[in-house]
């Protein structure tokens, strides 16, 4: 009787070990541009490890029904189901947030506290490590990278789908994008 | 498998979701589990060499590699052009030392598959479990005539491995004078790296447009009728450098007598069936194959070239227990055209599979899905650049090639009643996409 018990619990751990290893060997795709464990080394590339899981699923998903327009994650989404999507957004999600605080001059810094106080803060937070529910944590994010990304929400070109968020970065003067994409870059917490 | 083992994967697999790693604790490390050896180091070898010490710390695995840095063969191009420090695209073993493969500086002669045993030059001998070959290719110079190793070495670099020959490239165009010529011949596809040749082309243009040599040619002589990405291609040319008549590009098809056959260096001159073609600058790249290790062991039984292997494992159809991955192997959807592209990205989705079906298979779990990615960029401008993507998967054991989840960067927006042109931010980003794809594949093998 035990050892009856024994395999059918060996048997359904084996599958749940299968199962895991399943979405290991999905999750291993992204890290080629995304870094072991979501951590990116290349600043244009976002870390994604930690990142909450609301906001990789429905990010992935904008670009999978075009709702959202990217260079590239556009067309590499649109092969996963929304499964594998749900799937790889609770992976990262569960992942730890490594930021990476890149250093940045006290000058460029004190612009950018004054930018993000103005303009990101009531979403973002002061550090970008305790954000509203739908937006990304943003603390030692790549600077690179999210400069990048508020290019794009200021490009007439370029679909971009939160509302808000366009708003404001249209409003911002050109040589403040750096300056906020910097000040959150440098934070540790 | 043992069932303290299997609890051991199990622990290690609740400890997954928390830590993210999927290794057998180290009480279990202490016993080897299987035999592993990897090689050759490239993107491929050093990938699988290290996810199979990530999946489990069991496993002893060796990398024999006979050099002390790696090169690497992507944004290459952009060395040539003099726009990058060859510096950034070298990595060291360090990095897969520390997670314990052992890397052994050593030539692989001889694979005994019945034995498993792999001979070195230095004499030394390494038995395996599994043996996982990433040999990259090999150079087929007599396939155009006057062409040969000693010449590649130094008047007539391919530099298609990425490394000297990149540098003494990277010379010759800088010495190149106004109104030369560069050509570049490419060879019967496939070969490694689908749209280098091209982007080269580019970079090499790039290159004439800032340097004050702006009556220079970059001549494609192409034993090919079609490449890689080449609405992408021709549209940047023209709009960036000229192409076609008058133009700085200019590339001859296969069709119209561009399959450059015979080379003599000392004046250097193409011959193709018909022309010949004289340049300051003679860059061809020779036909290739699998590298010589995977081809001696008869593994190459795709046009007796490339190494056939299975779907859901990359194991060589030919030779248990051996599995062949990167540019040596054939895999993909072959009948539609879809083959799996030779590049880093494509070697590492590879790699990551195998490591995935042999940890697998040392703990008697059943196979995991397979599935295999491409991200491939081509830098053709400071702000321009776009990709391919690829996604295949495994069903009823054949490899199958996801359309959606694949294809270029959109050649022009709108309709096609009425195209639109990309903005160009789009071109932009994928600049600065190819560089933090660049530190990140360079980090995920090899770090």
């Amino acid at each position: 009787m035990r050892k009856g018990v024994l395999a059918v619990a060996l048997f359904w751990f084996s599958g749940a070990a299968t199962a895991a290893l399943d979405i290991e060997v999905l999750a291993r795709t992204c890290n080629n541009c995304h870094g072991v464990s979501g951590v990116s080394v290349g600043q244009s590339m976002p870390s994604i490890g930690g990142l909450p899981r609301e906001y990789l699923k429905t990010v992935m998903k904008q670009w999978k029904y075009d709702e959202r327009g990217a260079a590239t994650m556009n067309r590499i989404v649109k092969g996963f189901s929304d499964d594998e999507i749900d799937a790889l957004a609770v992976y990262f999600s569960k992942k730890r947030w490594v930021p990476v605080p890149q250093g940045v001059g006290a000058k460029l810094l004190a612009r950018g506290k004054g930018v993000i106080s103005e303009n990101c803060e009531d979403c973002h937070g002061l550090t970008g490590s305790d954000p509203d529910e739908d937006a990304p944590k943003i603390n030692g994010q790549w600077a690179k990278y999210m400069q990048l990304e508020l290019e794009k929400y200021r490009d007439d070109g370029f679909l971009m789908p939160h509302r808000k968020m366009k708003r404001t970065a249209r409003k911002m003067n050109p040589a403040d994008v750096p300056a906020a994409a910097h000040y959150y870059g440098a934070q540790r917490k | 498998m043992h069932a303290i083992d299997r609890r051991g994967f199990i622990k290690a697999l609740a400890a997954a979701s928390t830590a993210s790693i999927l290794s057998i604790p180290g009480a279990h490390a202490a016993k080897t589990k299987a035999r592993v050896v990897v090689v050759g180091g490239g993107y491929g070898g050093a990938t699988a060499a290290k996810y199979l010490r990530l999946l489990d710390a069991g496993i002893d695995v060796t990398l024999i590699e006979r050099e002390a840095v790696y090169t690497s063969c992507p944004l290459s191009n952009e060395v040539i052009a003099g726009d990058r420090n060859i510096k950034t695209l070298q990595v060291g073993y360090k990095g897969l030392q520390k997670r314990g493969v052992k890397v052994v500086r050593d030539e692989v002669t001889q694979i005994d598959p019945v034995k498993k045993t792999v001979a070195t030059a230095s004499g030394k001998s390494f038995g395996y479990d599994a043996l996982v070959l990433s040999p990259g290719v090999d150079f087929n110079y007599d396939a155009v005539a006057g062409l040969s190793e000693a010449l590649a070495r130094t008047t007539l670099p391919h530099a298609w491995k990425a490394g000297p020959q990149t540098l003494i490239l990277q010379q010759q165009l800088a010495a190149m004078p106004d109104g030369g010529t560069f050509i570049i011949a490419v060879p019967p596809g496939p070969f490694r790296c689908p749209p280098g040749p091209y982007e080269r082309a580019a970079q090499v243009a790039l290159h004439c447009k800032h340097h004050g040599k702006k009556k220079a040619k970059v001549l494609i002589l192409d034993a090919n009728d079609s490449f890689s990405k080449k609405p992408l291609f021709e549209q940047a040319w023209k709009e960036l450098y000229g192409y076609g008549e008058g133009g700085m590009i200019e590339w001859v098809s296969g069709s119209n007598d561009g399959k450059v056959e015979r080379v003599d260096a000392q004046s250097r001159t193409c011959y193709t069936g018909f022309g010949e073609h004289q340049g300051d600058v003679v860059n061809i790249i020779p036909p290739h194959h699998a590298g010589k290790i995977a081809k001696d062991l008869g593994l190459a039984t795709f046009k007796d070239k490339w190494c056939e292997v299975k779907p859901a494992s990359m194991e060589s159809t030919k030779e248990k227990d051996i599995y062949v991955i990167g540019d040596a192997c054939v895999g993909g959807e072959l009948a539609s055209n879809n083959a799996f592209p030779k590049s880093a990205h494509m070697a590492m989705s590879q790699a990551k599979v195998v490591a995935a079906s042999l940890v697998a298979k040392f703990n008697a779990l059943p196979a995991p899905q397979a599935i295999y990615t491409n991200t491939c960029y081509s830098v053709v401008a400071h702000d321009w650049g776009f990709s391919v993507v690829h996604l295949y998967r495994v069903r009823d054991g054949q490899w199958v090639y996801i359309k959606e989840g694949s294809g270029i960067s959109p050649v022009t927006f709108g309709t096609p009643q009425k195209p639109e042109p990309v903005p160009r931010i789009y071109r932009k980003l994928e600049v600065e996409y190819a560089d933090g794809w660049l530190r990140n594949v360079l980090a995920d093998a090899f770090a």
